[in-house]
């Protein structure tokens, strides 16, 4: 009774795993190489049939494209805006650093439907706050469709997913930059270090292994991104901003090819799990280290 | 000088960062005549609460409003129960094959949704829990609990064995020091967790979307998820909606800041 105890405290978090991760990976698995269909019901095997259509479509490869794009970039200017507000925020100036890092961690706090609407709203070709200034201020004409746009749809959507992503990079910054020992500048200053030297040589390289986590995970989680991009612009105009999560459902939901939009997902999960995989290694390096 | 520099910054970059929000937020409170007008305004002596009891008159966020309530209130107590069950296992025992359950629990809270949807569609039409609150709720606990267990784990492990092994000593089995020793002690962290479970489940959008499809099983984001489109002409009903969402968010952000962003970074290092 004693030894099985610890298992037995585990059995039902463990039904739980298997109901959102064994099951459907096998699921997913068996689905990706039969026909099934929503409407035409299921036709058995396919073989790799379902995969061949994956790779031969110009749309996955766009999609793979613009997701990596949205991922990558994304998060690399994220941390970017992230690092200048952390540090800002550590200049240390008591109640109203405070009152600052607060209000700046909003977006990261508030739904991503609500973030999603609110920029679609501030970007609304005719009645958008951010178009009457640009049009007043005569860098664009009134009537400018930021998101009705297929050369600036994408664009608009990743802005988004940056202002909501880069507080999570700020509050990571700022927990790294109050771990740095004092003495490290007090050394540099004592023999004469300017501060861009000091930032250079002390601030950054103290922050290495903070932003390499952050990358990796900033990466991952803007890759799983279905939100944003579903509800500013759905993968639109002409799927000019479509990413692979929408795709999946599109495929499934709108064209209710189970078969396909599950040999999509068996592919998403293998780029995924390459990125955990990387993001496993960075943490247990850092452990060891 | 430098400080008045610094602080000027600091409050241009705060109303650019929360741009989207006052924009709503003064959408929100416009009549519709003025919300399509050009030149928009911030403020207009037309402003009321009106929109905000026009979107329960005239769009169901009534119902959704209920189904958030339950959906969220459900998931986080059932993740909570069941959370708190596996983070004692892994806090207190030492038992062949921990670290490979440890790892099952990092890596599935990982797994992209987009990659799990279709399997977890079929199964909970084969078994009715399609559009329903419960099969919605098992899914919310599902993605929940490996970072509930985390977080918890890290919580238990604080609580020093000392207490317990007293209560040990004093004749309580196993489940009655987790009950009447442990569970007391870590109650701030429980409740740190439980606000964390809630707000995952009560902002969550994707499953939400494609396992429900009637109004009556549909939560708010999904409501402003999929109106955003169809309703354009109510712009300002559909900014109601969207402050009154994030209220709860924004009040639990506020009073437990330092849990928050305690839990945020050492979520990420785990």
């Amino acid at each position: 009774m004693k030894k099985s105890l610890p298992y037995l405290l585990l059995v039902p978090a463990l039904l739980f795993t298997v109901f959102v991760l064994v099951y459907p990976l096998v699921q997913n698995l068996i689905n990706s190489v039969c026909d099934v269909s929503m409407i035409r019901g299921s036709n058995g095997w396919v073989g790799l049939h379902n995969y061949e259509r994956i790779f031969n479509d110009t749309l996955f490869w766009h999609s793979f494209r613009n997701t990596a794009i949205y991922a990558i970039v994304g998060t690399l200017l994220a941390l970017l805006v992230g690092l200048g507000f952390a540090l800002l925020l550590n200049m240390k100036l008591g109640r109203i650093s405070s009152i600052a890092s607060f209000l700046y961690t909003i977006p990261w706090v508030i739904s991503p439907v609500v973030a999603g609407f609110a920029w679609k709203w501030i970007l609304n070709d005719r009645f958008g706050i951010v178009n009457y200034w640009l049009a007043s201020a005569g860098i664009v004409k009134l009537g400018t469709s930021w998101l009705g746009d297929p050369g600036t749809a994408l664009f608009c959507v990743m802005l988004a997913r940056i202002w909501q992503f880069y507080p999570f990079a700020m509050v990571m910054f700022l927990a790294g930059l109050q771990t740095i020992p004092q003495e490290q500048y007090e050394a540099a200053a004592v023999d004469g270090a300017t501060m861009v030297r000091r930032f250079f040589y002390i601030t950054l390289p103290n922050l290495k292994s903070v932003s390499s986590v952050l990358l990796v995970l900033g990466v991952i989680w803007s890759f799983n991104d279905f939100n944003m991009v579903f509800v500013m612009t759905r993968g639109g105009p002409m799927n000019s901003s479509m990413v692979l999560p929408v795709l999946v459902r599109e495929l499934s939901f709108v064209h209710f090819d189970l078969g396909r939009g599950s040999a999509l997902s068996i592919v998403i999960f293998v780029l995924l799990v390459s990125l955990s995989y990387l993001y496993l290694k960075l943490i247990g390096g850092r452990e060891s280290a | 000088m430098k400080k008045a520099l610094l602080i000027s910054l600091m409050v241009i970059l705060a109303l650019l960062v929360l741009l989207p929000f006052l924009w709503t937020f003064s959408t929100s409170l416009k009549p519709l005549n003025e919300v399509n007008k050009y030149p928009p305004e911030w403020t207009s002596v037309n402003m009321s609460l009106k929109p905000y009891s026009d979107m329960f008159f005239y769009l169901p966020f009534s119902t959704y409003t209920l189904n958030s309530l339950i959906v969220a209130f459900s998931s986080t107590i059932l993740t909570l129960l069941i959370g708190s069950l596996a983070a004692f296992a892994f806090s207190r025992f030492q038992f062949a094959g921990k670290n490979v359950f440890l790892l099952i629990f990092l890596l599935s809270q990982m797994l992209p949704g987009a990659s799990v949807i279709i399997p977890l569609f079929q199964l909970l039409q084969k078994v009715g829990l399609y559009d329903t609150h419960l099969g919605l709720i098992l899914v919310h606990t599902a993605f929940l609990l490996p970072f509930v267990i985390w977080l918890l784990y890290g919580f238990f492990l604080a609580i020093p064995r000392d207490v317990e092994d007293a209560a040990l000593i004093d004749g309580c089995s196993r489940m009655q020091a987790l009950r009447k020793v442990i569970l007391p002690l870590a109650l701030p962290g429980m409740g740190a967790t439980a606000l964390f479970a809630f707000l995952g489940s009560w902002n969550e959008f994707f499953f939400a979307l494609l396992l429900t499809s009637s109004d009556s099983t549909k939560t708010i984001p999904v409501g402003i998820g999929l109106f955003v489109g169809e309703y354009l002409d109510v712009w300002n009903q559909m900014a109601a909606a969207a402050v009154l969402f994030s209220l709860p968010p924004l009040i639990l952000f506020l009073f437990t800041r330092k849990t928050f962003v305690k839990g945020l970074v050492a979520g990420a290092y785990r």
